[in-house]
């Protein structure tokens, strides 16, 4: 999986491409919890992501829980349908920001 | 203004520092106060006379003080409650913490006679005891006498515009204007203790809610937030969110369910017993729904909404609302979103090889 990060003030954006499973999230995990205490602002955008395991899940529910802990935002966007259901089946749509 | 005044005001200028210290001491106790009481209040706020103020009361009545001292309000304090009861409970803990002069102090509630009605309010005139504060250096911080005015929301909406009036004493007040504002504040003591009342009542209600839930009446329990909150408390989705996490091997993560109130209000549910008898019929047909829709998946964590998410469907689609009713539900706990007609498409198509729909 390819991360690119692209950080403008207190915004951060990971555009991530490929699959996010066991073995990529966690160096996702890792440059999120690197950034969380210095941004108000995190986009996941899923644009070129194809796939979303449940270890990807983890990530996004500890981002979600850190931001919300600081009172920050977190927002993921331009998701396909495979993973869009992924997150209506497991309810994580009920927690999530997720725009198109 | 007289030489005794001016001494009074410079006396004020040189612990100006003293009192905006008080300030911080005293605000802080009552936040302590209201914190240890485990209570929620519309406001704690406090100001320091400023010196403006000051010269104003000293140009009046300046020869009424004879030090600086005497004077007890140029810290005041006040703190503003939702009840009537608040007042007294956090009266009590003030006369713990804080030295009390009672001699000074005035309880405005009861100076009325029972056919009386105006300014209703608890005025305390304090100091700073030594084990709460003291600074060495600064001995005066324990002398210095201050306020704290204790008053609900509606007795400090009354003062407030009682004094946006710009009357000072009743004697000042022209009758007529003076007979409709005490009329008021005689409505906002009725209004004062009816707010305790439905609290109270409130209260009760509670507690004999959770009583008719241990004996398992739920038929009897009308379905509001009060209820499902309750209802909540004794996990009645644990068991079917169990079961689908255990056929994925699968972590739950538990989230509030508050927002499912909506659905079974739409499903036209009346009591807790409706919610009951839903997880009693449709829990296999739920289960299965669900173990068909992560089948094939390698996702081993999910949250607390499957289960429910699942009962609803189940119960929609044997009613023969279809993907409509489907597509509603996701509606409610998800929002509005495109993607609810495609996954309610999804849902509908595992129900209808399951042979569930009409």
């Amino acid at each position: 999986m390819e991360i690119v990060k692209t950080i403008n003030g207190a915004d951060a954006c990971f555009a991530l491409t490929g699959r996010l499973d066991t073995t990529t999230a966690p160096s996702l995990d890792s440059e999120v919890n690197g950034i969380i205490p210095n941004v108000s602002s995190i986009v996941f955008d899923f644009a070129n992501l194809d796939y979303l395991s449940s270890a990807g899940l983890r990530v996004i529910l500890c981002t979600q829980k850190a931001m919300t802990a600081k009172g920050g935002k977190f927002v993921i966007k331009n998701v396909n349908d495979t993973i869009m259901d992924v997150f209506d089946m497991t309810g994580f749509t009920s927690i999530l920001t997720i725009e198109k | 203004m007289d030489l005794h005044s001016e001494m009074l005001l410079n006396q004020y200028i040189e612990r100006k520092e003293s009192f905006s210290k008080m300030q911080e001491v005293v605000t802080n106790e009552l936040k302590s106060i209201v914190k240890d009481l485990g209570m929620l209040v519309n406001t704690i706020e406090s100001r320091v006379k400023t010196e403006k103020s000051l010269k104003g009361k000293l140009e009046l009545k300046g020869y009424k003080y004879k030090d600086l001292m005497d004077i007890t309000d140029i810290l005041g304090a006040r703190v503003v409650t939702f009840y009537s009861d608040e007042v007294d409970k956090i009266a009590a803990q003030i006369e713990k913490r804080f030295t009390v002069d009672f001699e000074n102090s005035i309880d405005k509630r009861k100076i009325y006679k029972v056919d009386q009605f105006g300014y209703m309010s608890l005025h305390y005139i304090c100091s700073i005891p030594k084990e709460m504060y003291f600074d060495e250096a600064h001995p005066e911080i324990n002398e210095y006498k201050f306020e704290i005015q204790l008053r609900t929301n509606l007795q400090h909406t009354w003062a407030s515009i009682y004094h946006d009036t710009g009357y000072k004493t009743d004697v000042e007040v022209p009758t007529d204007y003076l007979r409709r504002l005490n009329r008021l504040a005689g409505l906002l003591e009725l209004a004062d203790n009816e707010f305790n009342d439905i609290r109270s009542s409130l209260d009760e209600y509670r507690r004999k809610m959770k009583s008719i839930f241990n004996e398992g009446n739920f038929g009897e329990v009308e379905l509001n937030l009060d209820s499902f909150k309750e209802y909540l408390s004794i996990e009645p989705f644990g068991e079917i969110n169990k079961r689908i996490a255990e056929s994925n091997n699968m972590e739950i993560e538990e989230m509030s369910l508050v927002s499912f109130l909506d659905v079974f209000k739409k499903f036209g549910f009346r009591t807790i017993g409706d919610i009951q008898e839903l997880v009693k019929t449709e829990s296999e047909d739920a289960y299965q729904i669900a173990i068909r829709q992560f089948s094939g998946t390698d996702i081993d964590i999910m949250t607390n909404f499957t289960g429910p998410l699942a009962l609803c469907y189940a119960y929609v689609v044997k009613k023969g609302s279809g993907v409509i009713g489907i597509k509603a539900i996701l509606d409610t706990i998800y929002g509005k979103r495109d993607s609810n007609t495609r996954f309610a498409n999804k849902v509908f198509e595992i129900c209808k090889n399951m042979g569930m729909a009409k």
